[in-house]
This record gives C-alpha cells, sequence and structure tokens, in this order.
C-alpha cells in the first residue's frame, strides 16, 4: 500500500493556563500537548496511547478543533484541497468536518436525551445544510451499516443499551461519509460481550468505506489489535513512534515497554511476565526536567534529568524520544517475575 | 490440597429489590465458599449480580430482600454466623465489618470523604474495631501507610484526598480495609478507575498483603485479565445467576458454560492475529426487570434449545467445577 497522507500533524502544541486565587491570575501553564508531530495515511489505523493525563485526548479535540491549538499546523489532505485545520475559518471548518468526524467515549453523555436517533444522527447533516427529507433518507440508508434496525430511529437513547448508543454515535460520525474519523476510547465504556462486536464493526466499516483512522485507547491489546501503527505518549510527549510490530515487538522506549509488560495477559498459567513500573505519573503542571520519564525509568543516567531526549529516527518509520534507545537491552530478563503461577488445578 | 478451610459460605443467596416498576432480582441462586487464604474471583458484566453479591455480604443493603445463608467462620473454634440472620444496623454485623471482612470499593474518588484528612479516615476504622489510645492508633495507621507503599507516610498522614492521586486514594482505602487485619478483603473492582500501570501495581499490593497477612480475596471484576492473574477459584455470574464456577485453570482451559465459552473467546489476547474479526456474543445484556425466564442467557445463547425456557440444572463436572446449563444433560 502505497503511503498518501491524508492527516500531517506538525509540533502541535495545547498549554493550558492553571488559574489560581481571587483574581484568576495565571500561575502555570499544563502542557497537555508539547510538540507532537505524526502523519497518518490514507486507509490506516494509527493508534494513540498513554495513560490518563498523558494529552491523547487533548490532541483528539485538537485534530477536530474543539480545542484551540496553541501551536503547529495540522494538516488534512482532503480530496480537492488541503486545509490546515489549526488556522482554517469557520466556513473552511464546515470543508473539514465533513471530512473528519469524531466519535466519543461515553455513548451515554455524547447523546442529547431529548433527541430521537433520527436527529442525532442527521445533526452533521443539517451542519452542512442538508435538507430534512433527504437527511432523514440517509439515516434510514445508515442505520443497516451500523447493525441497527430502521426501528431504532425513533427512539430515544435511554431506550437503548450501551452497544446501540456507541452504533448511534459511530452512524452519526459517518453520516457525512468522512474519509478521516477519530474515535476516542470508543469502547472502553461498553461491557465485555458487546466490545467484541463494536471492535469488530470498526474494522468491518473500515475496510467497506475506505476508512482512515485514528484510535485512542489505553487498552492495549485492543490497540494492537485494530492498528497498524502506534504512537506511545508520555506527559504530552510522543515518545515512540513506529507500526505495531515496532512497537510491540522491537520497542526501544523504557516507557513503552513498560506500558507494554503491565499487560494483563488472561491466562492464569502465564503469571510470570507482569513487570510494574514503580512510582506514578508525575503532574503536568511540573513534569521532571530533561526526559519526563526519567523520575521513573529504571535507566535513567544524569543526562536524562538535565537534558531532554529528541525524537529520533531508528529507521524504518520508527521514531523513539530516549537519549539512550540504540543502546538499551529491553529484554525480558531485567523485568522482575510478579506472581507466582498457579498449579494445575486438582 | 494442604488445608481447604472454609472462612466464608454462602449458599442459595437471593437478594431482590422491589422497585416501582416490579421486583429486581438482582441476585437469584448464588453459592460458593471462600477458603482460608484464597482468592476467589467473581466475573460478570455490569447488571450480573457481582457488586450485589459483595454488598450483602457486609449487609450494605439493608431496603433489599435477602434470603440465603452466609455463613462466616471466625478464627479458632467458634461457631459460624450466619451474616443473613443478622440486624443490618446492629452492633454485631458492625462488629465484624471492617474488622472481619474488609471491602474496598471501585471509585477511589468517591468512597474517602473530602472534609477529612487520609490520617483520620484511617484511625476512625482503627478506633471503632481496637481499643487503642490516640498515638498508637496513629502509629497504626501510619506504618498501615508505609505497608500499602505511599512514600514518605508522616506526612501523607495529614493530607485530604484530593490532594492524592487515584492510584495514591486506592492506596488509602487499601490501607484503611487492612488496618484491622482483616479475615477476608472484598474488593469490588479495586482497578478499574485506574491506569494500567497503577493497576499492576495495586494488584501486586493486593496479592503480596494476601500472602503476607494470609488473609482471604474476594476479587469482583469484569476484566477476565485481572482474575486470571489473581484468582485461585472463579464464580462467573449473568444477570444474578451463576453461571459456572471452577479452579481458575480448570475454568480458563475447559469452559463448559456457553456464556463463560464466548466470554473467553470474545477478549483480544497477545495471540490474536491482528485485525480479524474478534468472537462477540450477539446482543446485549438484557434490563434486569426484563430477564427471560428459565436460562437468562438463552436469547444471548449460540446453543440454546427448547428445554431453556425452564430453569437449568446445576451440572457438576468434577469436585469444583460446575456448570447452569441444560447442555450437557441428556433428554
Amino acid at each position: 500500500m502505497p503511503d498518501t497522507p491524508i492527516l500531517q500533524v506538525e509540533n502541535l502544541s495545547k498549554f493550558f493556563p492553571v488559574q489560581r486565587g481571587l483574581l484568576r491570575r495565571t500561575v502555570g501553564h499544563v502542557k497537555a500537548v508539547n510538540d507532537v508531530s505524526f502523519t497518518v495515511n490514507k486507509g490506516e489505523c494509527l493508534g494513540l496511547v498513554g495513560e490518563s493525563g498523558c494529552g491523547k485526548t487533548t490532541v483528539a479535540r485538537c485534530l477536530l478543533r474543539l480545542v484551540e491549538p496553541d501551536q503547529g499546523r495540522i494538516l488534512l489532505h482532503g480530496e480537492q484541497q488541503t486545509f490546515d485545520i489549526a488556522s482554517a475559518s469557520r466556513k473552511e471548518m464546515l470543508d473539514v468536518r465533513r471530512q473528519m468526524q469524531i466519535i466519543f467515549q461515553d455513548p451515554f453523555s455524547s447523546l442529547d436525551p431529548r433527541w430521537r436517533v433520527t436527529d442525532v444522527i442527521a445533526e452533521p447533516l443539517m451542519a452542512q445544510k442538508v435538507g430534512r427529507g433527504e437527511a432523514g433518507r440517509r439515516v434510514l440508508d445508515i442505520l443497516p451499516t451500523v447493525g441497527l434496525g430502521p426501528h431504532f430511529a425513533d427512539r430515544f437513547p435511554h431506550e437503548l443499551s450501551g452497544g446501540e448508543r456507541q452504533r448511534v454515535s459511530i452512524a452519526r460520525a459517518l453520516i457525512v461519509s468522512p474519509p478521516l474519523v477519530v474515535a476516542d476510547e470508543p469502547v472502553s465504556a461498553l461491557d465485555v460481550s458487546v466490545r467484541s462486536q463494536i471492535i469488530n464493526l470498526l474494522l468491518d466499516l473500515q475496510s467497506q468505506m475506505n476508512l482512515t483512522y485514528v484510535f485512542i485507547a489505553h487498552d492495549l491489546s485492543i490497540v494492537k489489535h485494530i492498528s497498524h501503527r502506534i504512537a506511545v505518549m508520555y506527559l504530552g510527549r510522543l515518545v515512540e513512534l513506529g507500526t505495531t510490530q515496532q512497537v510491540f515487538e522491537e520497542c526501544k522506549h523504557p516507557y513503552t515497554k513498560a506500558l507494554l509488560a503491565s499487560v494483563l495477559i488472561p491466562d492464569p498459567t502465564h503469571r510470570e511476565q507482569s513487570y510494574v513500573l514503580e512510582g506514578e505519573v508525575p503532574s503536568p503542571l511540573n513534569p521532571p526536567s530533561g526526559c519526563h520519564f526519567s523520575t521513573r525509568c529504571p535507566f535513567a543516567q544524569e543526562q536524562c534529568s538535565t537534558e531532554e531526549p529528541d525524537l529520533r529516527d531508528m529507521g524504518g518509520g520508527h521514531w523513539v524520544r530516549c537519549h539512550f534507545a540504540d543502546e538499551l537491552d529491553l529484554s525480558e530478563e531485567i523485568f522482575a517475575p510478579q506472581f507466582d503461577t498457579p498449579t494445575a488445578s486438582n | 490440597m494442604p488445608d481447604s478451610q472454609p472462612i466464608l459460605e454462602v449458599h442459595d443467596l437471593h437478594v431482590h429489590f422491589k422497585m416501582l416498576a416490579g421486583i429486581v432480582r438482582a441476585v437469584d441462586g448464588v453459592d460458593f465458599t471462600v477458603e482460608r487464604g484464597r482468592c476467589l474471583g467473581i466475573v460478570g458484566e455490569s447488571g450480573c449480580g457481582k457488586s450485589v453479591t459483595a454488598r450483602s455480604i457486609l449487609r450494605l443493603l439493608p431496603s433489599s430482600d435477602t434470603s440465603g445463608q452466609i455463613l462466616y467462620h471466625p478464627d479458632g473454634d467458634g461457631q459460624p454466623i450466619d451474616l443473613v440472620s443478622l440486624d443490618a444496623k446492629g452492633d454485631a454485623i458492625r462488629a465484624i465489618r471492617g474488622k472481619d471482612i474488609a471491602m474496598i470499593f471501585q471509585e477511589p474518588m468517591t468512597s474517602l470523604t473530602p472534609v477529612y484528612t487520609i490520617g483520620e479516615q484511617i484511625m476512625e476504622s482503627i478506633r471503632q474495631h481496637q481499643n487503642l489510645t490516640e498515638e498508637e492508633a496513629q502509629e497504626l495507621a501510619i506504618s498501615m501507610l508505609n505497608k500499602v507503599g505511599i512514600p514518605d507516610a508522616e506526612r501523607r498522614f495529614g493530607d485530604y484526598p484530593h490532594q492524592m492521586s487515584g492510584g495514591m486514594r486506592q492506596r488509602v482505602m487499601i490501607a484503611i480495609a487492612l488496618c484491622c487485619e482483616p479475615r477476608v478483603l472484598i474488593a469490588d473492582e479495586p482497578t478499574t478507575a485506574l491506569d494500567v500501570t497503577i493497576q499492576a501495581q495495586i494488584l501486586r499490593l493486593i496479592r503480596s498483603l494476601q500472602q503476607d497477612l494470609d488473609m482471604s480475596v474476594i476479587m469482583i471484576t469484569h476484566d477476565l485479565a485481572v482474575i486470571a492473574q489473581l484468582a485461585d477459584f472463579v464464580v462467573v455470574m449473568y444477570l444474578g445467576q451463576m453461571a459456572e464456577k471452577a479452579p481458575v485453570v480448570e475454568l480458563f482451559q475447559d469452559p463448559k458454560h456457553p456464556y463463560t465459552q464466548a466470554l473467553l473467546r470474545s477478549i483480544v489476547r497477545p495471540d490474536t492475529p491482528p485485525r480479524e474479526q474478534l468472537h462477540s456474543i450477539s446482543g446485549s445484556v438484557p434490563d434486569p426487570r426484563n430477564a427471560p425466564s428459565g436460562c437468562r442467557f438463552r436469547n444471548r445463547c449460540p446453543s440454546v434449545h427448547d428445554r431453556c425456557v425452564e430453569d437449568p440444572p446445576v451440572v457438576q463436572f468434577g469436585p469444583q467445577h460446575s456448570a447452569t446449563c441444560w447442555l450437557y444433560v441428556d433428554e
């Protein structure tokens, strides 16, 4: 597959001011997204992972201009023209939103309880000035695509289960046939038995409609399953970017390794892999100097706390932000065993 | 098996709630035994009754209609106590609650009161159950904070909950639960609200405390990976009923109930081929008020047949392995 970029994010930053006291004086900034750059190619799924507070949701919201980015460019290569989302006018944003839509995490709060399903799904069309009759027809067309019957059109969100609501959110995103969809934790609020249905649906829709996804999640096994490439964030910084194979099998950043090792394996006969990262994510208001991960990194040297590493190209599209990415041996042995394995049942 | 002394036995537990819209049978006939020093996992999706089961052990649901038996075996040769027969607000259950059986809840953000320091909240539990002076209680509280891995415990003792992160608050909850050295710890989704790296820390802490204090743990979760990593014995619940119970390795290697089988097939494993369709269960969990009669899983079950409209029998597959399903009964 030739790599045609559809979205290029260049040096994106978003700093939220922190205000204190009676006069609401600005006492500092939370660097929610700090100089993040990545490219999304047509037809692929880019996974964006990290712990809470790492800035992944802020990146998603910047992509849609739901929060205003402070710095950087977000280039969307549309069919006819290229937009810079970071500086687009209101009118241009209408065109952008025809090319790019978002699916939110919580299907219980992202649907207006007083709107019928048909109105919820048709809302993006209304914004695009499509007539009511036409909009109604397109809603009935899209319902079967997301696995809902036509009788759902007249229901209210409270009559639907979590999985059905998330299908409605997906239909709302896809109604304007956008080539690019940002999915912010689309399955984490769902029951286990429904989660796999929605992942299957997202995979199906991607191949049927030739969609491109930016898929944000904290569940690494799901991200691994659905993504072609993965970006790992820590405290507002991109720390590793590569293909799923590179990030999961050949990761070079100690944080990525720790994140992967803390995934619990659903197999009671394998209780030994888990490595536990000590400490907690520092406050994004006051991140550690030098490499932000240096306070928790088992390999930190003096240089790490004074000098911030650059994102370096390791070849083959694999980027790592670590001073010692070439030298570190991130093999299994350094990670201590966690639990003892139970003996087979008796 | 070395010592399989039961510490808690639940027999035919039913918990019903009377609602305007009718009776919700949140828990309908649950049986299990918690052994000394072992971890029992209860797994299921939302509405399966796992949290209600946990809360009814401590009689935290006074307005419910609870029947059945919950036998607690105290240390020594004492007679077992039937917790269901106790007055939910009486002294007898209050002496057990927090002392012999302690609980940690899902939301570390909301289960601590914001108006007291964490030190005061730990000492409240200590002084309720132990006859200690203020100084002794404070000393014990600080040593508990150290034990659960809170750095700089003396200073953090005077912190309010809002000054701590989610992982730290969950450690405080664990410290409160453990300060009276309970025989049984009930952990209701203790890591669901936490990040993956913190989840691994908390689970390791629970496991090591369980071994050090020879404590029994009831781990309640929707996450089969947590069960696989921690539990010795597993109860699978669906809509208030027990679908299957088995030792953990047996459950993962040879599941019998179609629901357990489907759940285990639907999770992503390290060796799942990327981007392939996952196995899934059709439909979603029905509202507990409209639960189907007979087997409650029947409207989503791939192996459903005519008999499933009647209550399914419990079929034994080994001394400790059983499933509640018609599939294994000859016509």
